[in-house]
């Protein structure tokens, strides 16, 4: 199987393994965000959802499959990260974008918004996965629980900036996938690109509006 | 019309591959509008030289942007503000009096500099001698028009082909990435029937080649077509991704070396 | 006294080269890689070349002073590459390519050189296509043709403005092959700097790594020269800035005769000059004149800017002077024509060394929209150098050397008087007689690479016996320590001016007096004065740096050095050729209407110069040129 190692170390099989699990991770978001949304419609939604999540008996090999996911992603990243660091040999005095964008445009901070993200989700696993801080009364329910952290002095602003960044990450990261895999066409490119920033937004204003509601909340505006 | 101008250049002076580079602060005066970018350097050298110090050391040779020979980073971009535009082809009407000029070399791994502002780029032709080719000796050849190719291909054929090899799509990509060059070099065969032959072959060597010689990955900034003075398109590195992925999943296995690779 | 053999085979010319391939002597597969094989160039002649040898199983060491092979001159080249494959249908043959060829050089190059060089034109093509050169192409995925300037055909394949560029990646590409197969060894950055003969037989070259400023020594059983051609002799032309004459003027130092060194052809549509600074000159495609017409004010010192000068006031002096081809006569005519109204003191712009080129009425006939259609490219490139829209400002003009004619003199095997040496592409004096035609040298460079080098240098290595010489030879140790010395020499000098101030002095003295128009008067001064300039060259050339690195002004001193040379036997050949003809205008021959004066009576023939030893005058040799299959005419554009 040399051919798969060959292909699998070279920066565009390497490249290339960042955008599948990318892409995957997008689906992912997704289907974390619409159960997530459930908290807006009530307790006995929620909860039920919820439930029956944690009631599928092939959880356990799910979630392996996604933390798999994440780790394969992060890992080639910061991997990819520091080579190509190293392929410019010694930084410039100055440098400055011939397309006229600034130092923050997503595609050039996709190693930062990706590092924010990372402490954002051990966060965040550590919060509700694991429970390792801010455990709630027994016998709390999955919507109390939830509400509860979001209006954490510490989590609810990171899960905000979070969400921010990962529509940030994915702005650039959804078009930038399928240039990856060399899907590219005239007619095509412009609605996978439109397409990448309807979901960019749609997820990040997803996500931020449940630290958001969770503090507009607390501070008694809603 | 013609005003003339007077710059501070603080230019990146390196006496060999070895040793260590500063920048040094000049004064020019009264350069000429009408003067390219490289006419003000040798206004410069001229100047150096008569004081007894080591002109600035630059490549250059056609001057009318077609060799590709030339190339530095102009206050952070490649070949200066222009699109489209080689550093010999930018002239100083792109320019205000009294502005300060910053004058590095490309820096990437994969061209180490030789002398101040002039680097080595043989790692371009290393990659090109690793299959960017089409072996057809001489004397073999059909008819020019046995070969049909569709107009649309042949033109995208020529945008790619179009690359001058000058590396500024390395020298402005954050990643020192060579994919556009790379990219260019395997679309322009891959559109045209007579790269059908070697197709994947070509785009795995010349691949393995790349990374081997010390470039970045490309991760999709496009800040290399907007420096490309060719006007390459980054549709051709999705284009080389697209033949990599399927080179390396479907080409054969090869079971024995055959006398090299021609 | 060395005799002239031109080795033309006998016979019919269609069937010359025929006759000659089945004469030849061939090298067994198997003793081919017993033999080295030095190819100085990478550009259209020495890339195919060094491909096409290899690909025989020689082993080959091709050298360049750029840092790549792909950048060879030959990259410029924009128009197109002629050959006579008749696609359109419109009544083109090799006989008509020929006689084009040879009638557009003034009647000054060999029958059957031009007609072999017509002969192979269509296997170039073909050679091409299939390297993957991405030739223009019609919607039905047939190769498209365009006309080009002196030639009522379409026989002109191009790709893009960049025909140069990508027919030279072709011959690059498969000389990387080559690379790839270990059959060539490539030695950018290295410039050659001296021949080495052996009893007689080049066997070598003496070359400087330019980055680390060593010598090296390379021994081989042949040499070839592809080093382009020595426009830069001018200073300011369109060649790239290293073109140089240090090749072939050291090959000639060393026994090779130089032939026509006068004939230069100097290109009627260029930018013009802008100021002192001016480093070198952009070319304009010919294939402008076929819309834009030419013009200057009627009085002279006119200072208006041009949409201020009323129709009455202009002057269209090649419609007035030429009703029948008008803008479009040769481009001899046409740059002598510019030089007679800048003369005059009509000339436009802040120098008054320039004439317009209007395309108003173009646009008012056509539309904006089909003239950018088919000159876009060149009006971009234009308005990035000057900084002026020429949709709306006509552009000035104004020639500027442009291609050599002249160059080392080979014979029909393209081998040179030193036996082993052979040279191609623009640095021999083969194909073009007094004047190129647009398109053809292209061919010529791959015509000598690709289908005539493989079948002659493989004739000399199977002739000759050859005795086994390394680079231990004293031959080689000599020609080591001489260059060494002229390094060392040069670097000593310490004096208070630039090479490049000599080499700007000297492209001037070259322009004024050998340049578009040359009388005995002007020569001789020439003479006079170029040796003055060699003499303070090597009293007061300051040359910063040392030897033993990468030093930019050593090498452009050692170019200009050989231009200084060069130049004195430039004019001499122009002074002794007392007839116009092509390129070369000899005020003291012309017809009473102005018009240049061929003297087919005195001057048929080729000269070549052979070198006699430093400081005394080069011995001239003449070639008699004679032609069976045409009849010299008076070339005339009214
Ligand atoms: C602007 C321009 C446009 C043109 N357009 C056309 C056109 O449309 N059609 C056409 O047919 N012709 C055209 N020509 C002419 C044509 O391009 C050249 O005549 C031709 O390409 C010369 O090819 P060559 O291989 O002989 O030399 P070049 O391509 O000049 O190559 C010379 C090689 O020799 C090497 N070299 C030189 N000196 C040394 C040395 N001392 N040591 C080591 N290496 C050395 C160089 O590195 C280079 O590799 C044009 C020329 C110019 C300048
Ligand atoms: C958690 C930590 C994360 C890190 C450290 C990280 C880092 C990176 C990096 C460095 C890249 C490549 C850089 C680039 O292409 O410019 C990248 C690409 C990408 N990431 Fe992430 N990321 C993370 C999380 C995510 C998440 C949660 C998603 C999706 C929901 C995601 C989706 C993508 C996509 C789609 C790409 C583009 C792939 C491509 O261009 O081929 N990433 N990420
Ligand atoms: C900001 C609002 C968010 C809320 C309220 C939220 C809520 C939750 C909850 C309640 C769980 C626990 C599920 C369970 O095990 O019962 C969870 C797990 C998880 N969340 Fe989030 N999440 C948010 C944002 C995100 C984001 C932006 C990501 C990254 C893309 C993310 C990634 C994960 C992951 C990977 C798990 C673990 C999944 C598992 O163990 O099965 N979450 N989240
Ligand atoms: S792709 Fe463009 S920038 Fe890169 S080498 Fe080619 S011409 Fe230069
Ligand atoms: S700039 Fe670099 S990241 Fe890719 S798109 Fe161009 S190579
Ligand atoms: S010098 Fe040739 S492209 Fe600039």
């Amino acid at each position: 199987m040399n051919w798969v190692k060959n292909f699998l170390t070279s920066t565009i099989g390497r490249k290339f393994l960042i955008g599948l699990t990318g892409l995957l991770l997008i689906g992912f978001s997704m289907v974390h965000l619409s159960g997530n949304l459930l908290l807006f419609v009530g307790p006995s939604a929620y909860n039920e959802y919820a439930h029956n999540l944690h009631a599928f008996k092939l959880l356990i090999l799910a979630e392996i499959f996604l933390f798999s996911l994440f780790i394969a992603h992060i890992a080639i990243a910061i991997q990819v990260t520091l080579d190509n660091r190293r392929a410019r040999s010694q930084n410039y005095a100055v440098k400055k974008s011939k397309q006229g964008r600034s130092e923050w445009t997503p595609s050039v901070i996709m190693h930062i918004s990706g590092a924010i993200l990372l402490g954002f989700l051990i966060l965040h696993l550590s919060d509700f996965t694991f429970e390792l801080r801010l455990k709630g009364p027994d016998g709390e329910s999955p919507f109390d629980k939830a509400w509860r952290i979001l209006q954490n002095p510490i989590s609810g602003p990171v899960y905000f900036i979070g969400s921010i960044l990962l529509g940030w990450h994915l702005w650039h990261g959804f078009q930038s996938g399928f240039q990856t895999f060399g899907l590219s066409h005239s007619k095509y490119t412009p609605w996978i690109k439109r397409i990448g920033i309807f979901l960019s937004i749609l997820l990040a204003i997803g996500f931020a509006s449940l630290p958001l509601v969770a503090y507009l909340k607390k501070w008694g505006v809603l | 019309m013609s005003e003339t101008l007077n710059l501070t250049l603080k230019v990146w002076r390196q006496s060999s591959p070895q040793t260590k580079g500063k920048f040094v602060t000049y004064q020019v005066q009264d350069i000429s509008t009408h003067m390219s970018f490289l006419e003000m350097l040798d206004v410069l050298n001229e100047k150096l030289i008569l004081k007894g110090e080591e002109p600035i050391a630059f490549d250059h040779d056609c001057r009318e942007g077609i060799c590709g020979t030339c190339g530095v980073m102009i206050n952070g971009q490649a070949h200066g503000p222009d699109r489209e535009t080689t550093t010999c082809q930018l002239h100083m009407r792109r320019f205000k009096n009294n502005q300060t000029i910053v004058v590095e070399p490309w820096r990437a791994k994969g061209f180490p500099i030789l002398k101040d502002l002039a680097v080595n780029r043989s790692s371009f032709d290393r990659i090109i001698t690793a299959g960017g080719y089409i072996s057809v000796n001489v004397g073999n050849a059909q008819d020019g028009n046995s070969i049909m190719v569709p107009k649309q291909n042949a033109d995208r054929a020529m945008d790619a082909a179009a690359c001058i090899g000058c590396g500024a799509c390395v020298a402005s990509c954050k990643n020192a990435s060579a994919m556009l060059f790379v990219a260019a070099k395997v679309t322009h065969f891959a559109e045209l029937p007579q790269g059908e032959p070697e197709r994947q072959k070509r785009v795995e060597r010349m691949v393995a080649q790349m990374d081997e010689e010390g470039f970045g990955g490309c991760t999709n900034t496009y800040e290399c077509e907007a420096a490309c003075p060719a006007g390459i398109k980054v549709t051709t590195i999705a284009k080389l991704n697209r033949e990599f992925l399927g080179a390396s999943i479907s080409s054969q296995k090869e079971e024995t070396q055959l006398e090299g690779n021609g | 006294m060395t005799q002239l053999d031109a080795k033309i085979p006998s016979g019919p010319l269609a069937e010359k080269w025929t006759k000659r391939k089945n004469e030849l002597k061939l090298v067994s597969p198997t003793n081919k890689r017993k033999y080295d094989i030095i190819v100085v160039g990478s550009g259209l002649a020495g890339a195919s070349a060094a491909a096409s040898l290899a690909e025989l199983g020689y082993n080959v060491k091709v050298f360049c002073f750029q840092d790549s092979p792909r950048r060879a001159h030959s990259i410029a080249a924009q128009g197109g590459i002629n050959a006579a494959k008749n696609y359109q249908n419109d009544g083109d043959s090799t006989h008509r390519l020929f006689y084009d060829t040879v009638k557009g050089g003034d009647f000054r190059a060999r029958e059957g050189n031009v007609y072999r060089l017509a002969e192979v034109s269509a296997d170039i093509i073909d050679q091409c296509v299939a390297q993957g050169v991405p030739f223009a192409r019609e919607y039905g995925g047939t190769l498209a043709n365009r006309t080009f300037g002196g030639v009522l055909v379409s026989r002109t394949f191009y790709a893009r403005g960049q025909t140069g560029q990508q027919l030279l990646l072709g011959a690059y590409a498969s000389m990387m092959r080559q690379v790839d197969r270990k059959k060539i060894q490539l030695f950018s950055r290295h410039e050659m700097l001296d021949l080495v003969l052996v009893n007689g037989v080049a066997r070598g070259i003496i070359a400087r790594n330019l980055v680390t400023g060593e010598l090296e020594k390379h021994a081989a059983h042949t040499v070839l020269l592809c080093t382009g051609g020595y426009s830069n002799v001018f200073y300011l032309s369109t060649n790239a800035k290293g073109c140089n004459v240090t090749a072939i003027w050291r090959a000639y130092k060393r026994g090779a005769m130089m032939a026509n060194p006068c004939f230069t052809q100097i290109h009627p549509t260029c930018i013009p000059v802008t100021g002192d600074y001016q480093s070198k000159l952009t070319l304009m495609s010919e294939s402008l004149r076929n819309d834009g017409r030419v013009w200057v004010p009627k009085t002279a010192g006119d200072k208006r800017v041009p949409n201020q000068i009323p129709e009455a006031e202009r002057d269209y002096y090649l419609e007035r002077k030429y009703p029948t081809y008008g803008n479009m006569v040769p481009r001899d005519v046409a740059s002598r024509n510019a030089k007679e109204v800048c003369d005059e003191g009509r000339g436009v712009g802040a120098t008054g060394q320039a004439v317009y080129l209007d395309f108003k009425d173009a646009i008012k006939r056509d539309g904006a929209e089909v003239i950018r259609q088919k000159y876009g490219n060149l009006f971009h490139m234009y308005e990035k150098i000057t900084g002026e829209n020429p949709y709306e400002v006509p552009m000035r003009i104004y020639p500027a050397p442009h291609y050599t004619m002249g160059g080392l003199w080979v014979d029909y095997h393209l081998e040179s008087t030193i036996p082993g040496l052979f040279v191609l592409g623009e640095a021999n004096f083969s194909d073009h007689g007094a004047n190129r035609l647009g398109a053809s040298a292209l061919m010529q460079g791959l015509a000598d690479g690709y289908f005539i080098a493989p079948y002659t240098v493989g004739n000399h290595l199977a002739s000759r016996t050859f005795e086994k010489v390394t680079t231990d030879h004293p031959a080689f140790e000599e020609a080591l320590n001489l260059t060494q010395k002229k390094t060392e020499q040069f670097l000593s000098i310490k004096g208070k001016r630039s090479v490049d101030s000599f080499h700007r002095e000297l492209g001037k003295l070259m322009w004024s007096y050998c340049g578009m128009s040359r009388s005995e008067q002007g020569l001789k001064e020439a003479i006079q004065k170029i040796r003055n300039l060699k003499d303070e060259f090597y009293k007061n050339v300051k040359i910063p740096g040392k030897g033993n690195e990468l030093n930019q002004n050593l090498e452009q001193a050692g170019r200009v050095a050989d231009f200084l040379e060069f130049a004195e036997l430039m004019c001499q050949d122009a002074l002794e050729r007392r007839e116009s003809c092509g390129g070369h205008f000899r005020v003291e021959s012309q017809t009473e209407e102005n018009e240049a004066k061929r003297d087919d009576q005195n001057f048929c023939y080729v000269s070549a110069w052979e070198f006699q030893g430093e400081g005394k005058p080069a011995k001239q040799h003449q070639e008699p040129l004679t032609f069976e299959s045409i009849a010299l005419t008076q070339r005339s554009y009214k």
